[in-house]
């Protein structure tokens, strides 16, 4: 008797029915992911473009109370919001039994961290590239008044929230969602997330340093080297791939295996 | 027998497009990170001297710059090569640098503060870092990589960028005074504090050895490139042994 007559299926049925199972890279949540994290950056950006030199330079002109601190406020606001948000739903949310989750639905996780991975890649990118460096372009051309500037605003209290968000959604994520981090801590996420954190006490020190002794804005200057943690400690992503790499190669062996079966 | 061998090699492509995917979004998550990360890293500390054209003087743009931007192709090169072998690290980390500093000098230091880009390009590292991986790739070891490939990064560096560089150091004559075109262009477009600090740096040099600032430079750059290459390798590799701990 063939195994078709057996099983009321060709092998080649059951065996995209067996793919269907399987989880994949969702590429629309990555696109979505993308989109949405450049259309609110770009719509600050170029609000940034056009207030910035003509009602953005001075904190005490009163356009400044109107265009700019407005925004500041709105951002603490709406980022401590995302904060107790994003991470009281993956608590609440939380695996309650790791030990009983499949190879396929932990691959599936896995590939929920590379997203992630992924939105705090592209918020890092956001802010160790474009918000620092305006940053950068405004303090050549204009002097320092108070720490509020449209560049601060748009870093020190956009792209920085931002990024603790993503940061530390992340760990949540892994820790909540994926049974090897259950009950112990992968060292190299704990060093590579600690960066973006760790990063605020430096802004303290920056700001005050800035107010009390340099008025300058090199940014090769001694003041701003503490701003280097955030990059050195971002080297352990490096242990994080590894260790991506190592259990996704892992359950996709098993599930090969699975379905030789 | 023959549908075991049909499930086997069906099974194998459903496996090689769940790796594909993972590759896909690991490259791109990569590109971002080791941009991002080292060109934060590199704004906060070499900063200025990577892309003012003034500041691309003999003394210090041949000597921070390549020391520094050792750090990241380092430990990158460091984890890929021991990790997955891929012996294209150092170049792959120069990239993502590269891209992401275009997109940041472009839109911050042009479209919005408004300095023309032939003042605010970047030094090129692509080919040091290609030179860098050729080097582990020939001899397979990493002392050598170290000696021969970091020192010929940091001595290299000024020859590399000066088929960019050459046209902004012609002299002309400006009000009496004997200038560079880069000079000029530092004199024209204002910015808060940085022409004094440049000038300073020149005069200091023009007496120097005489005048082989730029050699003396470079090997010295090559020494220290040597160093920041190991302790970077050393780093990259230590940050990616998997390491649990029960308890914070």
């Amino acid at each position: 008797m063939s195994v078709e007559a057996l099983s009321g299926t060709t092998p080649a049925e059951q065996l995209a029915s067996k793919r269907a199972d399987v989880p994949g890279m969702n590429w629309s949540k990555v696109g979505w992911t993308f989109a949405i994290i450049a259309l609110v950056y770009g719509a600050h950006r170029v609000y940034m473009q056009q207030m910035a030199f003509t009602v953005g330079l001075d904190y005490f002109e009163p356009e400044f109370q109107i265009y700019w601190m407005p925004l500041f406020w709105a951002q603490v606001v709406v980022g401590g919001l995302a904060f107790f948000g994003v991470n009281g739903y993956l608590w609440m949310t939380r695996e309650k039994n790791p030990e009983a989750v499949t190879p396929r639905d932990e691959l599936g996780r896995y590939f929920g961290l590379l997203l992630w991975v992924f939105s705090f890649a592209v918020i890092l990118g956001v802010l160790g590239s474009f918000a620092t460096e305006s940053d950068a372009a405004w303090h050549q051309v204009t002097i320092r008044d108070t720490d509020f500037t449209p560049t601060h605003i748009g870093l020190f209290y956009f792209a920085l929230p931002a990024l603790i968000i993503a940061a530390v959604g992340l760990f949540m994520y892994a820790k909540t969602r994926l049974p090897q981090h259950a009950d112990k801590y992968l060292v190299p996420l704990g060093i590579a997330l600690s960066g973006p954190i760790l990063i605020l006490p430096t802004v303290g020190y920056n700001e005050w340093g800035h107010t009390f002794f340099y008025a300058e804005e090199l940014f090769g200057a001694p003041v701003h080297w503490g701003f280097a943690f955030l990059g050195l400690a971002l080297l352990a992503v490096g242990g994080v791939v590894v260790h991506i790499l190592a259990r996704m190669g892992s359950l996709i062996q098993e599930i090969q295996d699975e379905a030789k079966v | 027998m023959a549908v075991t061998e049909t499930t086997e090699v069906r099974s194998s492509a459903l496996g090689l497009r769940l790796e594909r995917h993972v590759d896909w979004m690991i490259i791109i998550i990569l590109i971002l990170i080791i941009g991002a990360a080292s060109g934060f890293t590199l704004a906060v500390t070499m900063g200025d001297w990577e892309y003012w054209v003034d500041w691309k003087d003999r003394r210090f743009w041949p000597l921070v710059p390549p020391v520094l931007m050792m750090i990241f192709p380092a430990a990158v090169l460091g984890i890929t090569w021991t990790k997955l072998r891929i012996p294209f690290g150092a170049t792959f980390a120069v990239f993502s640098y590269t891209l992401l500093k275009w997109v940041s000098l472009y839109f911050n230091f042009n479209v919005f503060a408004g300095f023309p880009m032939s003042m605010v390009w970047q030094s090129t590292f692509i080919p040091l870092a290609i030179l860098l991986d050729a080097t582990i790739v020939i001899t397979g070891s990493v002392f050598i990589t170290g000696f021969v490939g970091a020192f010929l990064w940091g001595v290299l560096m000024y020859p590399v960028n000066w088929v960019m560089l050459a046209g902004f150091h012609e002299p002309i004559l400006y009000n009496g005074e004997l200038v560079t075109a880069a000079d000029l262009m530092g004199f024209e477009y204002i910015r808060t504090g940085l022409p004094e600090y440049v000038r300073m740096i020149e005069r200091s040099t023009l007496r120097s050895f005489a005048d082989t600032v730029v050699p003396l430079t470079a090997v010295f750059a090559g020494f220290l490139c040597v160093l920041v290459f190991y302790v970077s390798w050393a780093a990259g590799t230590f940050l990616c042994r998997q390491t649990w701990v029960k308890k914070v």
